[in-house]
């Protein structure tokens, strides 16, 4: 293994992160435009992790998230003149709580398009086409808390259909009847979570269930037989921290693979080793860190993957656990 | 993004690539910025809809111009169209998306597009013309049924095609029996028992049979153990055989059933003198007696047996240590 990743490049995460918005020139670029809501939210996240947030500007960002409002729908597109979707209204939230401006949203307004999207099931859909899943139940918590409307939703209906999504192995699939994947066991998990209702898991199977997604290589997968992928270092660890099995897995190993994911000239972590890195995996990665106790990094919520100070000052930190912040 | 290798560029071949890149970058533009700019009109037209095709064709990840693409079929041409036309118009659709997931299996925007139109496929008479109001349904969703079925035999784990697939069959104006679904896990396990995705999809179709009394549970169930230990001996490292194995245990309240199948996998672990599989299991099953049927048992020579296997398990799996050291804990506390 290259000298080189065996240590986190943080200044070259940094300036991989303040490079992004000066590619537009590149057609992947524009052909992302659908994410870039959701981007910025990685980005932003991922620096306030290596406690650099200032490396984006802070008033800058605040606009383009405005300038996604979808006055007509109450809600959030990924980009301006983009439809309002829950994926990317969730996003926007987070970054103006993390930017400390939120008093630029229209509360009551987003609260009704985001209660608007729950079925008679129980689920929420993604907008007015209705795909259903649970990651938008967990975005609806989520975002729900963090405006402190919490009291707005139905909790029964909510907590029944992710309860019903519960699975043999002791997971939760994207609908009722869906197969076990450790991205529909994290946002169940946070969203139970959030709703105090951890006493809808299985947890001696599923923690079990999780801690098989480590392979020999020390990267998680998804689902059993499946790749490793650093993003799994956020979606499983997560879970595990909320179920406080954390140490059900080999973290140094962890550490190591998340390491090696790295790309030591341009910076920016991959989904694994050797492989093109995007922002996606370097804040999932800089996350799965985190919560490895990484040394040098800020604490960040398991559940709702943004700054834990952050969520403990709005009085929404849970019982979760995390790993002891090492000293170099 | 996933899977993309990392390659080392030249810096002419950089600059080469971003020239090639700067005249599609345009097009692209273009193209984006008149869809966007008709959207904002409420262009309605046929003209518009050709150019949300070429849009989608090139970026099918585009979800605001599917949005965009329902809304001038809805609000534009349906209205001036007769039901075969809306079916017609439907089955274009059902073309693009299919050609679109077969280059991106696991977008979801096109999946849901497809669904989409399934859903909006209008009453009207069927390839035989019978006057069957629901045949132009039963055609279309029954092609959907061969659709996911091609899909899912190029990738058996595609999470979008299992979770489309039970949502076909819970459509289909002609519902298939539960039993044929069974045969369908059987067929996709048959040809791979390392296929979680259909070992998972079995035991909803077993579970929803077991219930409504439709198969006899326990006969089924032995069916299910001869099945699975076949798979073991054939693969003893494959993660999804143990799992399935462990929901049909269950509880553990049937003491014969825990002790036939501890000896089968016992009998396992003296050949597969490694298997970490076959100890974790042991260990778990054995707890199931202790705990479930305490007074018919060996209590201390089973929980030393306990405490032999986990520091096996120390030894094979140690990355997972501390789970097997909670576990030591919690029977020695017993």
């Amino acid at each position: 293994m290259s000298h080189e990743t065996n240590t986190l490049l943080i200044p070259l995460h940094v300036s991989y992160i303040e490079n992004l918005g000066k590619n537009k020139n590149d057609l992947i670029y524009h052909l992302t435009a659908h994410l870039r809501m959701n981007a910025i939210y990685w980005g932003l996240t991922a620096l306030c992790t290596m406690n650099h947030r200032e490396a984006l500007d802070r008033d800058e960002m605040i606009d383009y998230v405005m300038s996604c409002w979808d006055e007509e729908t109450g809600g959030f597109g990924a980009h301006p003149d983009h439809d309002a979707h829950i994926l990317s209204t969730l996003s926007a939230i987070q970054i103006l709580v993390t930017q400390d401006a939120i008093g630029r949203l229209d509360i009551d307004r987003v609260v009704k398009f985001i209660l608007s999207l729950q079925q008679p099931s129980g689920v929420f859909a993604g907008d007015s086409f209705g795909e259903i899943d649970t990651r938008f139940s967990y975005i609806a918590v989520n975002a729900l808390s963090l405006l402190g409307r919490l009291g707005d939703l139905n909790v029964e209906k909510t907590v029944s259909y992710i309860v019903q999504c519960r699975n043999f192995d002791g997971g939760f699939g994207s609908r009722i009847g869906a197969e076990s994947h450790a991205g529909q066991v994290f946002v169940c998990c946070a969203a139970l979570t959030i709703l105090d209702r951890l006493d809808e898991i299985d947890t001696p199977t599923l923690s079990w269930w999780l801690a098989e997604r480590q392979l020999p290589n020390g990267g998680l997968n998804g689902r059993p037989e499946k790749l490793e992928d650093v993003c799994y270092s956020f979606w499983v660890l997560a879970s595990l921290s909320m179920l406080k099995k954390v140490h059900y897995i080999d973290s140094d190993k962890l550490i190591s693979f998340i390491l090696s994911a790295q790309d030591p000239e341009g910076g920016g972590i991959a989904d694994r080793p050797g492989d093109m890195p995007d922002v996606f995996h370097t804040h999932f990665g800089m996350a799965g860190l985190s919560l490895l106790g990484y040394p040098g990094l800020v604490d960040i919520d398991p559940v709702y993957c943004m700054p834990a100070a952050l969520i403990e000052n709005l009085g929404l930190r849970k019982g979760w656990q995390s790993l002891e912040r090492r000293m170099r | 993004m996933h899977g993309v290798r990392r390659a080392r560029q030249t810096q002419e071949a950089l600059e080469a690539k971003r020239l090639k890149d700067q005249s599609k970058l345009h097009d692209y533009l273009a193209l984006s910025d008149d869809v966007l700019a008709r959207k904002k009109q409420k262009d309605w037209s046929r003209e518009a809809l050709r150019s949300t095709t070429q849009l989608l064709q090139i970026n099918p990840e585009f979800y605001t111009v599917w949005n965009y693409r329902r809304h001038i079929l809805v609000n534009g041409i349906f209205p001036e169209s007769t039901p075969e036309q809306i079916k017609d118009l439907l089955k274009d659709d059902l073309s693009l998306t299919m050609a679109a997931l077969k280059i991106h299996p696991k977008v979801y925007w096109i999946w849901t597009h497809r669904g989409w139109c399934l859903n909006n496929v209008p009453s009207g008479p069927g390839v035989d013309g019978e006057g069957d109001l629901r045949g132009w349904e039963k055609e279309l969703w029954n092609q959907e049924l061969f659709v996911v079925e091609k899909l899912l035999d190029a990738d058996p784990r595609n999470f979008h095609a299992w979770s489309y697939r039970r949502v076909v069959l819970d459509s289909l104006p002609v519902p298939k029996p539960e039993t044929s679904e069974l045969a369908y896990t059987t067929r996709k396990i048959e040809s791979n028992f390392s296929n979680f995705s259909a070992w998972h999809q079995r035991s909803k179709v077993l579970s929803s049979l077991w219930s409504t009394g439709r198969l006899d549970q326990t006969k089924s169930k032995e069916e299910e153990f001869d099945l699975v230990q076949n798979a073991m001996y054939t693969d003893p490292r494959d993660q999804s055989v143990w799992i399935y194995h462990r929901w049909l245990i269950g509880s553990g309240d049937n003491k014969e059933i825990l002790d036939r199948e501890i000896a089968v996998i016992q009998s396992l672990l003296e050949e597969e003198t490694d298997s970490k599989w076959c100890m974790e299991s042991l260990v778990h099953y054995k707890r199931l007696l202790l705990h479930n049927h305490a007074a018919l048992v060996d209590k201390s020579a089973l929980t030393r047996n306990c405490i032999h296997l986990l520091e096996q398990l120390r030894e094979v799996d140690p990355g997972r240590r501390a789970r097997y050291d909670e576990i030591e804990l919690e029977i020695t506390r017993l």
